[in-house]
């Protein structure tokens, strides 16, 4: 048996997720006509909420959470972070980004310090403002609320994975009189997000943030390619669900055999 | 080579790994724990990044005499008495313990604590009635709030069952909706990085 017991029909579902979004790349690459992006109100109110920070003074704070540099959130966080980097670098606007996570802020720091550079404003880059606070929960919620509170955020951008901590910057953050924009993964914290933040990317929208904001047709082509494995799944979902309700002993059935691979 | 040999690497080892899930020879070696383990080591050296960063800053306020300069003092003094003390006494130290018990326990509490307010000033916030969806996230809200605690039977002997109902029905599978769709999207962003299609975390945002 050359494949591990228990992962053909995953790998299977992943041949055919890569396989999509494959097609789609192609189509882009070769100029062809892929759908777009629906609008996505949390990330059209990024440049927004720069100009804001902008025209008050006062800086624009980003968090990328407890995410660590192997989680996917990281990476979504990234996108929007080098997007956000380079307008305040051309509209010499502050921004700091506090970090949980030593090899997060290493990587945060050469990301902020390469859009200044880009902007031709390397001297505008201050190294302070990207700060490691802690790598203890609470310890960095605290350092996060203080800055907060001392410079005054005009703009809070979180896109990450994040836990109790979420409540309390959004919290903090709206006493400042900053305008929020906050994006998870995590379910358990998207409520406390939807009720305290101005905007909210639901799960997978942070995963769409480098295509949007880039408007790069391969981009969007592999968001187009996701998109359609989902449908996929959810056809498969819908399967299972009448096989599970009608058949007499759905655990005969092919398809549980296949997916539990026994 | 600044942008390739990173991209490289990603790519093997996410080839890497996906040998080790996937291909039985390879899995029955165990090498994917072999390679968290390297994971973890490199995490470690990093943790001296974050030390540094800390000191600088921290000592840049002290030596400039800024507003609060004191508690960036406390900080670095906190910072290295404790990592000294507990690396000559180890963990099991009382001493040590006692700080740990007595102050940071209690102070984590603390910063925990701050959540009751906030959930009560962000519901005060969120919970209105400005439109049919708010209205919907109201009354739901209401529901289980009541069905949480004993008040909520005395009120109607069925809230309790109603709030066991949302939480159970369309939470539920509000939130696997949700991530069905998070664990999709991360693959994808997963196959981006290894495509070399991601490229933010290399510093350049074309």
């Amino acid at each position: 048996m050359i494949f591990a017991e228990g992962m053909i029909a995953d790998l299977l579902v992943m041949l055919v997720c890569v396989v999509l979004v494959f097609v789609f790349i192609y189509r882009a690459r070769g100029g062809m006509k892929v759908p777009a992006i629906r609008k996505i109100n949390g990330l059209e109110a990024i440049d927004e909420a720069i100009g804001r920070a902008t025209e008050m003074g006062r800086p624009v704070h980003m968090t990328s959470g407890l995410g660590a540099v192997s989680d996917a959130e990281t990476f979504a966080f990234w996108a929007v972070l080098g997007h956000v980097a380079k307008q305040c670098a051309r509209y010499d606007t502050r921004i700091i980004n506090t970090n949980y996570d030593e090899q997060v802020y290493a990587i945060n720091e050469e990301i902020i310090r390469q859009a200044y550079l880009e902007a031709g404003r390397p001297d505008a880059f201050n190294r302070d403002d990207v700060r490691f606070i802690s790598n203890w929960q609470f310890a960095y919620a605290a350092g996060t609320l203080g800055i907060f509170q001392r410079e005054k955020v005009a703009a809070n951008i979180m896109v990450g994975y994040f836990m109790a901590e979420a409540l309390v910057f959004a919290e903090a953050a709206y006493q400042a009189g900053a305008i929020q924009i906050a994006g998870t993964t995590a379910t358990a914290q998207l409520p406390f997000f939807i009720a305290a933040c101005d905007y909210c990317l639901i799960g997978e929208e942070i995963y769409a943030a480098s295509a949007y904001l880039s408007k790069d047709p391969i981009l969007v082509g592999s968001v187009v390619g996701q998109d359609w494995t989902r449908i996929g799944l959810f056809a498969l979902i819908i399967i299972g669900t009448v096989i599970a309700n009608f058949m007499a002993d759905p655990k005969k059935s092919p398809l549980y055999v296949f997916l539990k691979n026994k | 080579m600044r942008k390739e040999l990173p991209l490289a690497l990603t790519v093997l080892t996410g080839l890497w790994v996906m040998a080790c899930n996937y291909l039985q020879p390879v899995a029955k070696l165990d090498l994917f724990t072999k390679t968290e383990h390297w994971y973890v080591i490199s995490g470690t050296a990093a943790f001296l990044i974050g030390t540094i960063n800390l000191i600088m800053v921290h000592g840049k306020n002290i030596m400039r005499r800024k507003e609060g300069w004191y508690n960036s003092a406390i900080l670095l003094i906190v910072l290295f008495a404790y990592s000294i003390h507990g690396l000559i006494v180890t963990q099991n130290d009382p001493k040590w313990q006692w700080f740990w018990d007595n102050v940071w326990t209690p102070v984590n509490s603390t910063m925990f604590s701050l959540l009751c307010f906030y959930i009560a000033s962000a519901a005060y916030r969120a919970f209105r009635v400005r439109s049919k969806e708010a209205t919907v996230l109201l009354v739901a809200a209401v529901l289980v709030m009541l069905g949480n605690v004993p008040l909520g039977k005395l009120i109607w002997s069925q809230i309790p069952n109603i709030k066991n109902w949302i939480m159970a029905v369309p939470n539920s599978a509000g939130m696997r909706a949700i991530t069905l769709g998070v664990y999709v999207g991360a693959f994808a962003v997963s196959m981006r990085i290894m495509l070399g299609l991601e490229r933010a975390h290399l510093g350049s945002g074309s």
